[in-house]
């Protein structure tokens, strides 16, 4: 053991220099219980970290694996989804991570913020053409561009990550959705689930159009590509399916049954030598796959898929309502993503916090399938990837005036997060819904949500106006699964996205006071994940300009919205170009 | 035997059948075949009732009662079954998972009803798309004939059973939970003096433009943009198959309703839709004030993809 230990330690300082330790978690870990084997007795340090895109409260979490520690919260803006770490996208939906940035995309902002692994802060905050409405990133196989889903638009996106800038096309006809995305290993293409078309879609990376639709379940959630390059694995929401695609036919290969409310998958990931891939000293080359695991919302459950079998072999309960999973880099640990914590933990305020569930997914391990860890989370994470904690040095201790940290001006980002607007709650309010104005002036939306929707479905006001916005959750609990302790939440994206940014729990009435002052057509969202529907729990927001008439995705102030005032200050924004499609 | 595991999912029914025949709101806002009528609404206490008889669900969630759906509540309308029971029923060895829907017979693994499906695919779904109807056709009704030309009830129920029903009940009485949360409440689509009278143009409109497209509240979103337009007919297929179902008796009844409802003369249907002008002019009017379709904005780069769940219906 020791002298395999030592190899490894040679060979990942000869790859790099961030490496401080090389230990295979899964080698080196006795239990979940860490006692790593790394020189240090000392049971507190984590051999992996996993990175947590908070979702609504804007913050990427910073929680230590296996020990599920939280170890910071790093603010990015206002509604974070997607994370992606820089590097490539080989390998599992972990990546091939090379230690120097992790991407999380704003769905509120309408933006990608650039985090600094090394220095821990917020690096750049990259600007999406408006109108786009980010959904989700995927990091392409070189590592320099990023594809991207404009859920609110019905557009796709391929953004060159060094300058910034990027393409834009459309993917009609409308309405269109697109939500969930990855890149094959190759290069070649992006495959990207469209929720309100049924289908995945294939792109080419270059160019970068639509070659293909191919039709699946019904409402397709999360889409998946496996190491080898080879599937797709499409989870259909409302079918409790999975449909694999074939990469090399673009054709469906076959459909399991799989549970209900599918919504994402992960896959571990193996080197040449059937160990645990290890990133940094391992090639990214021909890395296998040998399970994938899906979660299952409605069925509060992951499901594990031989995917050589390409079968259910295993179910494993989880607590409950899982949203997006988690794989840790060494293979070792599921984690589950989950929305709702009913009966669970004490409250301590009027959101119910959700939760992590950590299983062991070592089926050799006398706790395999077994809950090791399930703990509150802040925000409401929308996916948490990891990668072995060797690759962020420890710069603690003076080392970056050696190591070549800082070459340069870097700034420090600290978005004004939720700025110009005044927010408050009052007691539950049942005004009809509809928009009218007050006796001083203001224009007053009254809005209620439920389970999947808004009433009313769109609001115009005029360029100018004093909003006054209303917004309850009507209800009782949580849709179709039922859950009481439902949160609901009501964001517009883009310019507004730091002014709204509700958080509707039930019993209250929710009122944020702003002025409407750039034009265009900006979808509302629900942003806590409330049900099966919550991606689709969507109306929209016009800000008519009198001059150039009612705004649409072709009229609006669109070049304003760009500067996203209050949230970034001028030479602190990448600005893309607007392109064809627009 | 199937119909076994769906006693428990009918008390819950039926219990909801109280509120059946009850009183309509007083105010003629509604128009049926051209005349001013009261709206078919549930009173006040009646929303109420259904409001307070969902929220006790999830508070039985919470308290770890009544088993689960799929967590927690007894019995569950999308799926038809309850997946666990924290107690097992009466007469069953302790241990098993026999469920309070009944789920878990001699045929069942007694280990979930997940796994059962998972393990008994209707298809290979390359060949034949039925395996993506196993979870939400196993356990409610299925219709074997439609009374919308071009258009399937089942899979309407499907899109009605994720969007429908918090607001319009799961037996289309209008009593869903969060019906006590508005004003006006929303309709009982059964009533069949006054479905009847109502073309399909007209319910076509008011689900995909909203009740503003009608001149009536918003309260109906407009759906437009959440639903295409054959699951629009989808749904009316189902609203049809459903008019004066009342509260089933019998799991016969549950899973086979007997519908009122006759085709009206010369209505628009799925089938002839895009011929007709009349649907056609309604059409361009509620899509050009909805997001993402205003004229000039439209997007380019893709087409209709039939499939998956969208395929029409073969007759």
């Amino acid at each position: 053991m020791q002298g395999k230990y030592k190899l490894l330690l040679a060979s990942a300082l000869s790859v790099s220099c961030l490496m401080l330790s090389a230990a295979n978690a899964a080698d080196v870990i006795p239990g979940w219980q860490n006692a790593t084997s790394d020189g240090k007795d000392t049971p507190t340090h984590d051999p992996m970290i996993l990175y947590s895109s908070g979702g609504v409260d804007g913050k990427m979490a910073v929680i230590g694996l296996p020990s599920f520690r939280t170890y910071r919260h790093i603010d990015c803006g206002v509604d974070t989804h997607e994370i992606s770490f820089g590097g490539s996208n080989k390998g599992n939906k972990n990546g091939t991570p090379d230690g120097k940035y992790v991407y999380l995309n704003d769905k509120g902002a309408n933006t990608v913020c650039e985090f600094n692994l090394q220095t821990g802060y917020l690096e750049r905050v990259i600007a999406l053409p408006f109108p786009f409405g980010v959904h989700h990133i995927a990091m392409s196989t070189d590592g320099k561009s990023m594809f991207a889903t404009g859920e609110y638009s019905g557009k796709m996106l391929k953004m060159d990550i060094a300058s910034g800038k990027s393409e834009v096309i459309d993917w009609g006809p409308a309405p269109s959705a697109p939500d969930y995305l990855d890149a094959t290993r190759d290069g070649k293409n992006v495959y990207v689930g469209n929720y309100y078309h049924s289908t995945v879609g294939v792109f080419s990376t270059s160019p970068f159009k639509l070659v293909k639709e191919i039709p699946v379940g019904k409402n397709p959630h999360g889409t998946d590509i496996i190491p080898e390059s080879t599937l797709v694995l499409v989870s259909d929401k409302l079918s409790a399916t999975m449909t694999i695609i074939d990469t090399q036919k673009q054709a469906v290969k076959k459909v399991l049954p799989t549970c209900a409310g599918p919504l994402h998958s992960v896959m571990d990931v193996y080197n040449k030598d059937g160990g645990s891939y290890r990133a940094g000293i391992d090639s990214p080359d021909g890395l296998t796959s040998k399970y994938a695991y899906e979660s299952c919302f409605v069925a509060d459950a992951n499901v594990k898929i031989s995917l050589s079998k390409l079968e259910v072999v295993d179910e494993i309960p989880t607590h409950y309502r899982t949203g997006h999973i988690s794989i840790s880099a060494d293979n070792s640990y599921v984690m589950s993503l989950n929305k709702f914590s009913t009966g669970l933990f004490s409250p301590t305020g009027m959101i119910f916090p959700v939760n992590f569930e950590m299983w062991d997914a070592r089926e050799k391990s006398p706790t395999y399938g077994k809950t090791l860890r399930i703990q509150p989370v802040d925000g409401e994470p929308h996916n948490a990837k990891s990668l072995m904690a060797y690759l962020v040095k420890d710069w603690t201790k003076g080392e970056a005036e050696n190591g070549q940290l800082i070459k340069g001006r870097v700034d420090v980002l600290d978005p004004a997060h939720r700025a110009l607007s005044r927010r408050y709650f009052i007691p539950k309010e049942n005004t009809p819904p509809g928009v009218k104005v007050a006796a001083d002036g203001v224009k007053e939306i009254h809005m209620k949500a439920f389970s999947y929707g808004y009433i009313p479905r769109q609001v115009r006001v005029n360029k100018g106006d004093k909003v006054r916005l209303f917004a309850t959750n009507i209800d009782k609990a949580s849709g179709i699964t039922k859950n009481p302790d439902v949160t609901m939440g009501l964001t517009i994206y883009g310019p507004y996205g730091q002014r709204s940014n509700m958080d509707l729990p039930r019993g209250v009435t929710a009122v944020h006071e702003f002025t409407a002052d750039i034009a265009g057509e900006y979808e509302i969202f629900c942003t806590h994940f409330c049900g099966p529907l919550h991606l689709e729990m969507r109306a929209a927001f016009f800000v008519d300009d009198p001059k150039k008439g009612p705004s649409n995705l072709a009229v609006g102030d669109y070049a304003e919205a760009q500067k996203l005032p209050g949230l970034l200050e001028a030479g602190q924004i990448t600005v893309s170009e607007r392109v064809k499609g627009l | 035997m199937k119909n076994a595991k769906l006693k428990i999912g009918l008390i819950a029914i039926t219990s909801l059948g109280m509120m059946w025949g009850s009183a309509f709101a007083a105010e003629k806002r509604c128009t049926a075949g051209g005349v001013k009528v009261e709206c078919p609404t549930i009173t006040e206490a009646e929303a109420k009732a259904a409001s307070a008889a969902f929220l006790k669900e999830g508070d039985n969630m919470e308290k770890g009662h009544g088993g689960s759906t799929y967590g927690i509540a007894p019995f569950d309308y999308l799926t038809g079954v309850g997946k666990r029971s924290a107690v097992a029923a009466e007469g069953v060895k302790a241990g098993t998972y026999k469920t309070e829907s009944g789920y878990g017979d001699q045929k069942a693994s007694l280990k979930t009803e997940l796994w059962d499906r998972v393990k008994a695919p209707k298809s290979d779904g390359v060949t034949d798309k039925s395996v993506y109807d196993q979870w939400s056709g196993n356990w409610s009704p299925t219709f074997g004939v439609t009374l919308v030309a071009g258009a399937n009830p089942t899979q309407g129920k499907n899109y009605y059973y994720s969007y429908c029903i918090a607001c319009h009940g799961w037996l289309l009485h209008g009593d869903g939970p969060s019906a006590s949360e508005l004003n006006p409440r929303p309709r009982t689509l059964t009533r069949g003096e006054y479905m009847q009278k109502k073309s399909n143009l007209e319910l076509f409109t008011v689900i995909k433009g909203g009740g503003e497209a009608v001149s009536l509240s918003s309260s109906m979103p407009n759906w437009g943009n959440v639903l295409q337009d054959q699951d629009i007919w989808n749904i009316i297929a189902f609203i049809r198959a459903m008019q004066d179902v009342a509260p089933p008796k019998s799991v016969d009844e549950y899973l086979h309703p007997k519908s009122t409802f006759k085709p009206i003369k010369g209505d628009v249907d799925a089938s002839n839709a895009a011929k007709s002008k009349a649907f056609q002019e309604a059409q361009e009017i509620i899509e050009s004030d909805m997001t993402g379709r205003a004229p000039g904005s439209e997007l380019v780069g893709g087409k209709l993809v039939e499939g998956g769940n969208r395929t029409l219906p073969t007759k």
